[in-house]
């Protein structure tokens, strides 16, 4: 018989069995997935997908992410130039979830994370453990709803390609795109066990 | 909480929410275990989740295969009529030379939705016949990942936001596959829910080891 605490434990991301923590590096008994347990390659990895995803964010609001040509004039809009275009036409709903998916998701996911990669490094004040537990299952849970954009534009693009009419992509769509992915990287990269080691 | 050796770390389970830890108890057939702490269901016991597992991954992959072969949705634009299937929307991504963008939707909305089933279909027949010991741990490490990125479910919405947004310049008619993606999509959000791919170990684990004596 031996005693088990419940830091003495790592739980396995890829197949979620429960491992004993055994160095560094070390190989998950049941699926021989490599699971880290240094805190500072998991801190580091999370913040550079971080970085990149932020840095992507910006081109994605400042190019078109939609062009549409339409008997010989061209219409480029924003991903913001599209939802206050949806307001304008009174498609409340559709203007809202755009606005929701595309920027509020977005930048909030990027402070909830940037928050949390601190906070397990820095506590600050008594920020209690469920809080930030359930803060990370509500970001990795909106994290890929942000994509709904780029599919719209990928929609409409491939329906509709007349000679007078014409829906093309954007530079921003990649951008985006890039954004939403390196965000989920980072989402994923993120230890959630080190939450509880600075409660 | 104390333990014997390796293999009884297999009772003890982690909240996947919260962290904590727990030891699992049998339960009743058809019921679940829930955390003590934040309340999300930590395992299920059912004894017959081969079979319903395999019903509902082979009928997921007739309506996958039914999404992509027919168009999910036709307009008439101008008097002429275009159509979208689920191939086709990320084929003109590349057309357009979006290459980037257009990997990502091939991998999002076709090659992990695809991948997601097929796996679970392997698995399950797998453990039905009580073969490919090694096999099956290979086809669940993959499925851990392609369930992460798999986003039918998001794809499916974004239909119909973009439809939204034709509304008035266009006729609009849902085809076949739209409706199979429904249906596809609505299998994925029950079975992800219904079976943790945590009871899959632990069934495969039963399994083999019952096969070992
Ligand atoms: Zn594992
Ligand atoms: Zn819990």
């Amino acid at each position: 018989m031996k005693e088990l605490k419940e830091d003495a434990v790592v739980r396995c991301p890829v197949c979620e069995a429960v491992n004993l923590k055994k160095g560094q590096k070390m190989q998950c008994r049941r699926c021989d997935a490599w699971i880290e347990t240094d805190p500072k390659v998991s801190l580091s990895k999370s913040w550079a997908y971080l970085i990149t995803a932020m840095i992507a964010y910006i081109p994605a609001n400042l190019y078109p992410m939609l062009i549409t040509k339409q008997f010989g004039t061209t219409q480029e809009s924003t991903i913001i130039g599209g939802v206050l275009q949806l307001w304008e036409h009174g498609s409340y709903p559709i203007a809202a979830i755009i606005f929701f998916a595309s920027i509020m998701i977005p930048i909030l996911k990027f402070l909830i994370l940037i928050y949390l990669l601190i906070s397990v490094k820095y506590p600050i004040g008594k920020d209690r453990k469920i809080n930030k537990h359930k803060l990370y299952y509500m970001t990795e849970l909106a994290g890929p709803w942000s994509m709904i954009d780029v599919f719209v534009v990928a929609i409409l693009a491939a329906l509709i390609h007349l000679s007078h009419i014409e829906i093309i992509a954007g530079t921003a769509a990649t951008a985006f795109a890039l954004s939403v992915f390196f965000t989920l990287l980072a989402a994923h990269a993120f230890d959630e066990s080190l939450i509880k080691e600075n409660r | 909480m104390k333990i014997e050796n390796e293999d009884a770390l297999d009772d003890l389970i982690i909240c996947h929410q919260c962290h904590t830890l727990h030891e699992e108890v049998p339960i009743q057939d058809g019921s679940k275990a829930l955390c003590r702490e934040c309340g999300t269901v930590l395992y299920r016991y059912d004894s017959k989740l081969i079979d319903h597992g395999l019903a509902l991954s082979l009928t997921a992959l007739i309506f996958f295969a039914l999404a992509n072969l027919f168009p999910i949705v036709k307009i008439e634009l101008l008097g002429h009529e275009q159509f979208i299937t689920i191939p086709k929307t990320f084929m003109t991504l590349f057309e357009q030379g979006f290459y980037i963008v257009g990997l990502l939707c091939a991998f999002l909305i076709f090659l992990f939705p695809l991948m997601v089933f097929t796996l679970y279909t392997a698995v399950f027949l797998l453990l039905k016949l009580r073969r490919g010991r090694q096999l099956t741990k290979e086809l669940l490490v993959l499925l851990s990942y392609a369930l992460k990125w798999n986003m039918s479910d998001i794809f499916l919405i974004s239909i119909l936001v973009a439809l939204v947004k034709l509304i008035g310049y266009a006729q609009i008619d849902m085809g076949v596959a739209f409706w199979a993606l429904l249906v596809y999509v609505a299998i994925d959000i029950y079975l992800t829910k219904q079976i943790h791919l945590s009871e899959i170990w632990m069934l495969r684990k039963r399994i083999y080891e019952e096969q070992e004596r």
